[in-house]
């Protein structure tokens, strides 16, 4: 009840009109900058800090106005993923997986559709999560050490070769190409320089997100002037312009599954949103998919893992206000702006400054009301872009992408390299690799291999830590049962398709 | 074919990989050290590409003549973007690149041209003007 | 078109805002946006500004790479002599200088002044059996590897050479202090909250970032790394009170070019020296946890080189370098 009284005392601080006014505004910008690719979330956020100060707003209005975006971020990156099959940022890479299957075969407003939905009960979820259990969440997250986030990546790469419809072992390797990218750089544990040979350029490693514009943005303009001669011009049936009631209700319970499983891993900071929609959609496929339709346009395969990516950035917001653990990119850079709005996000933050906490957690149910609104009204005039001919889209969002790297980075370096990864992007999809697990494994490899390494420092050595907490027991229970359901389930298929005919 | 050629570099990379790895020391640190995950992660991907040479699915086709010569002359195009655009400055290099790009991409001259002032004042303005992110606008001789 | 005109219609909201930027003075944050560089960078260029030290606001460049290292030799090489430029650096960035992992030494720039700094300290859980700095070496001393320390640098940096230090002061020999375990997290929350998770018994790290944890009860400062007792907490006892001859700070401020002229670099160390007096400064880096400390000038300069000399000499003692 108390908790009700709080949340109705923040409606009225973000109610006032200027907050609304923010937060539409707010929500509008994030969900531009989350759809250009190269631009993501974490620099949308941290390049709009100063306009929020030029401003001059009060604490509370600038917070609004920067979660808002947050937010809007968090749907944009869908856009792209299921217009261009170019990630608008790093959780929006399984979108691709589904939505732009969907688009290709002239469903962009559903899948549009779909992913708006998604993203708002995604979203929705995290913030009741927020407002009823924020602290108690945190005090179990706090158990999570480092043997059991290592339980978690190793989960995922097991389950890793199932996730498109092609070879499994192309897919592996894949994923191990991209943890073999992602240790390029200074070790962070010792500060040894690995693979860098000799250049300053490398000693960070590769920005993930130069890496997903290469690979999936500049491929994608190779494999279009190759094919260009034998396509007729445009592309991409359009469909309809306004999407269906019975299209939006096929994602079914798949909403709900990706919001629970999204929102787990965005309450443990060393997970994040990602890992969230990766394991979203990993868990939908297992769920559901009965006739090996998921990677080739299945609804739930893009309801999942954008309620999983929405679900989990809400759900990060939990470590970063009552413990000041920031669990990915963009909440460090909330963070920072929380600091530098004078307010300490830590175990003291609800006690001692509940109108700033609650006034956030209630422009986080306005922000989602109106992204809904401000997205479905939206779907026509994005799928309308498709129409557009290729030599204008094509250069544009080539040229959006270097700049919001080089804007950023400022090395042309960076853009060297990632022509570099669009050649091999290319290459990769000729031969049928998918490039999602690349990713995957560059987003999660540095944190594996750190994980790892922590659990064994605090044990001096001792591999048997790794098989100490029950949590990580559980996690490896877990993997192990998935592992044999999928040799089950192809084991039936094949049996299947023998004695059908 | 092509996957053999495929799995042989990816062999001699993950060889590479995880010898270059198995060089890496800290004199202190933890248990672990740089060099044990990379290790690690060689092995397998070189069992792995083994399969690629073993086993390989049907070729793709590549292309060939036109198609070829374009994607090329695409990635020449955003090379010298990327080598020239802090000599050349913004608003010139991407006017030149994104008109030369839309040529390539099947329009007219003229179109591809207005396109590529369009683009190149736009994303300038957004970028440099808006979004307080500075670019090198003008020639390296001219600024 | 669509896609055009919507970006226009966004550079029309942001125009309206009035977020214009012009030529100006230059702060580059040799880190992402978000990290405490980046900060350094727009606090600072904003006072600037706010109390007309400079004509224009000042542009945040964002160079990231190799804990400052990029930024150092695009400086060192590109832009040694230009005027407008002032870049963020810490005792993070020194310490990088004097393990030999920038392009160049102390001696290619030219150091402005530093304008605050965090001060190092040990945290323990509050239920800790330990009570005091006597109770740690205690432990340590009869087994090195007997306390799980954690901290937000990687072995080799400045959080766990502070903490050798202290080991150092206490009379344990290099081969055992060699031995105590420490686990790398990635900043010094995340530290704690595994700490508070039972992973580990010690933190050694800045206080700014974790200072809602002792005021919350859940930690305790086992012993401050500075010369006098911290502001905000007076009660947590220092490290020289408790005998152990030991500090370790964590200064913020600026290096420029070394090509600049003496009249540029003097002005930089004047409206800095300005911006320091103001209570705008004072209250910005209390909010984030900072002591306001100045020096500036040739005797920033002196301090940064004998810092780097010392850290240099503790790296080889401890066989960070050879």
């Amino acid at each position: 009840m108390e908790t009700l009284n709080l949340l109705a005392d923040g409606f009225a601080v973000a109610l006032t009109p200027t907050n609304l006014m923010l937060a539409l505004l707010g929500c509008f910008l994030g969900t531009l900058i989350g759809s250009l690719p190269g631009l993501g979330p974490v620099n949308g956020v941290a390049i709009l800090i100063p306009v929020a100060f030029s401003l001059e707003l009060d604490p509370t209005s600038a917070l609004i106005l920067l979660s808002c975006i947050y937010y809007g971020c968090m749907y944009g990156g869908r856009i792209s993923s299921i217009l261009l099959n170019i990630p608008g940022d790093e959780p929006a890479i399984m979108t691709t997986l589904d939505g732009y299957p969907m688009a290709k075969a002239g469903k962009a407003s559903e899948a549009l559709a779909i992913s708006a939905v998604a993203s708002f009960i995604g979203a929705t979820f995290a913030t009741i999560g927020l407002t009823l259990f924020a602290p108690m969440l945190a005090s179990v997250a706090i158990h999570f050490g480092p043997s059991d986030y290592f339980a978690l990546y190793v989960m995922a790469f097991a389950t890793i070769g199932g996730i498109t419809g092609a070879n499994p072992f192309k897919t592996l390797i894949a994923a191990f190409l991209g943890l073999m990218i992602a240790s390029v750089g200074l070790d962070p544990g010792t500060g040894v320089a690995r693979f860098t040979f000799d250049s300053f350029h490398l000693y960070d490693g590769f920005d993930p997100i130069v890496a997903i514009v290469g690979l999936f943005a500049i491929s994608e303009v190779l494999m279009y002037l190759e094919k260009m001669d034998q396509l007729p011009d445009k592309m991409v049936p359009l469909g309809r312009a306004i999407p269906k009631m019975k299209d939006i209700l096929s994602g079914g319970w798949a909403y709900m599954r990706g919001s629970v499983i999204g929102f787990v891993s965005g309450v443990l900071p060393g997970a994040g949103a990602s890992l969230g929609a990766f394991l979203s959609y990993i868990g939908e496929q297992r769920w559901s998919d009965k006739d090996g339709s998921f990677g080739k346009g299945n609804p739930k395969g893009v309801a999942a893992p954008e309620a999983g990516n929405n679900s989990a950035s809400g759900g990060a917001l939990i470590p970063m206000l009552t413990l000041g653990v920031p669990g990915s990119g963009t909440t460090a850079v909330m963070l920072a702006l929380l600091i530098s709005l004078n307010i300490q996000p830590g175990p003291l933050l609800f006690e001692r400054q509940p109108d700033i906490v609650w006034g956030l957690i209630a422009a986080l149910y306005i922000a989602n009301v109106v992204l809904l609104l401000l997205n479905i009204p939206l779907i026509s005039l994005f799928t309308r872009m498709l129409s557009m001919p290729q030599w204008i889209l094509m250069p544009f969002v080539v040229m959006v992408s270097f700049m919001g790297i080089y804007s950023i980075s400022h090395s042309t370096f960076d853009l060297l390299v990632m022509v570099g990864f669009g050649v091999l992007g290319y290459i990769l999809r000729k031969i049928g690799v998918s490039l999602v697990p690349i990713i995957l494994g560059l987003l999660l490899g540095a944190d594996m291999e750190n994980n790892l390494r922590r659990s064994l420092s605090i044990s001096d050595g001792n591999f048997a830590i790794l098989f100490q907490s029950p949590i990580a027991l559980t996690l490896y229970a877990i993997t192990a049962i998935m592992l044999c359901l999928s040799f089950y389930l192809a084991f039936r298929k094949r049996r299947g398709a023998e004695s059908a005919p | 074919m092509t996957d053999r050629i495929v799995g042989l570099v990816l062999l001699a990379a993950a060889i590479w990989y995880g010898l270059t790895a198995g060089t890496y020391e800290a004199s202190f640190g933890d248990p672990l050290g740089p060099a044990a995950f990379p290790v690690m992660l060689s092995v397998p991907v070189a069992v792995l590409s083994l399969f690629l040479l073993l086993r390989p699915d049907a070729n793709p086709d590549w292309p060939r003549g036109a198609a070829l010569l374009r994607q090329l002359a695409a990635i020449c195009i955003l090379v010298s973007y990327a080598l020239l655009l802090e000599r050349l400055g913004f608003l010139l290099i991407t006017f030149v690149a994104v008109a030369l790009l839309g040529r390539l991409l099947g329009s007219q001259w003229h179109k591809s041209a207005v396109s590529g002032a369009v683009v190149s004042l736009v994303l300038f303005l957004t970028f440099d003007r808006v979004l307080g992110l500075p670019l090198p606008a003008l020639p390296e001789f001219m600024s | 078109m669509t896609v055009i005109s919507r970006t226009l219609g966004a550079a029309v909201v942001f125009a309206s805002l009035g977020a214009f930027q012009a030529q100006a003075a230059e702060c580059i944050a040799p880190a992402d946006p978000g990290g405490g560089w980046d900060f350094t960078c727009r606090t600072v260029g904003k006072l600037l500004h706010d109390l007309d030290l400079v004509d224009e606001p000042v542009q945040v460049t964002n160079m990231p790479g190799g804990v400052g290292a990029t930024a150092y030799a695009n400086v060192m090489s590109k832009r040694a002599d230009d005027d407008s430029l002032l870049v963020a650096t810490s005792t993070v960035g020194v310490t990088q200088i004097a393990q030999d992992k920038y392009p160049a030494g102390t001696d290619v720039m030219r150091w402005i002044a530093m304008l605050g700094t965090d001060v190092g300290v040990l945290v323990v859980p509050a239920d800790s059996e330990m009570e005091d700095l006597d109770d740690l070496v205690e432990a340590l001393k009869e087994d090195p590897g007997s306390v799980p320390t954690a901290g937000s640098s990687g072995a080799g940096g400045w959080d766990h050479i502070r903490l050798l230090m202290l080991a150092d002061a206490a009379g344990i020999s290099a081969e055992d202090y060699k031995q105590i375990r420490w686990v790398q997290f990635d900043g010094g929350s995340p530290a704690v909250t595994q700490m508070l998770g039972g992973q580990v018994d010690l933190v050694s790290t800045d206080l700014g970032e974790i200072a809602g944890f002792v005021e919350s009860g859940d930690i305790r400062i086992l012993a401050a790394l500075s010369d006098d007792p911290i502001p905000a907490f007076p009660d947590a006892p220092t490290a020289i009170e408790q005998g152990y001859e030991v500090t370790g700070y964590n200064w913020r401020g600026f290096y420029t070019g070394g090509e600049v002229s003496d009249e540029v670099y003097e002005s930089w160390v004047e409206r800095l020296s300005d911006l320091y007096e103001s209570d705008e400064w004072k209250e910005a880096a209390r909010s984030s946890g900072l002591v306001p400390v100045w020096r500036g000038g040739e005797e920033f300069e002196a301090y940064v080189n004998e810092q780097a000399e010392q850290m240099n000499q503790i790296s080889r003692e401890i066989g960070v370098i050879e």
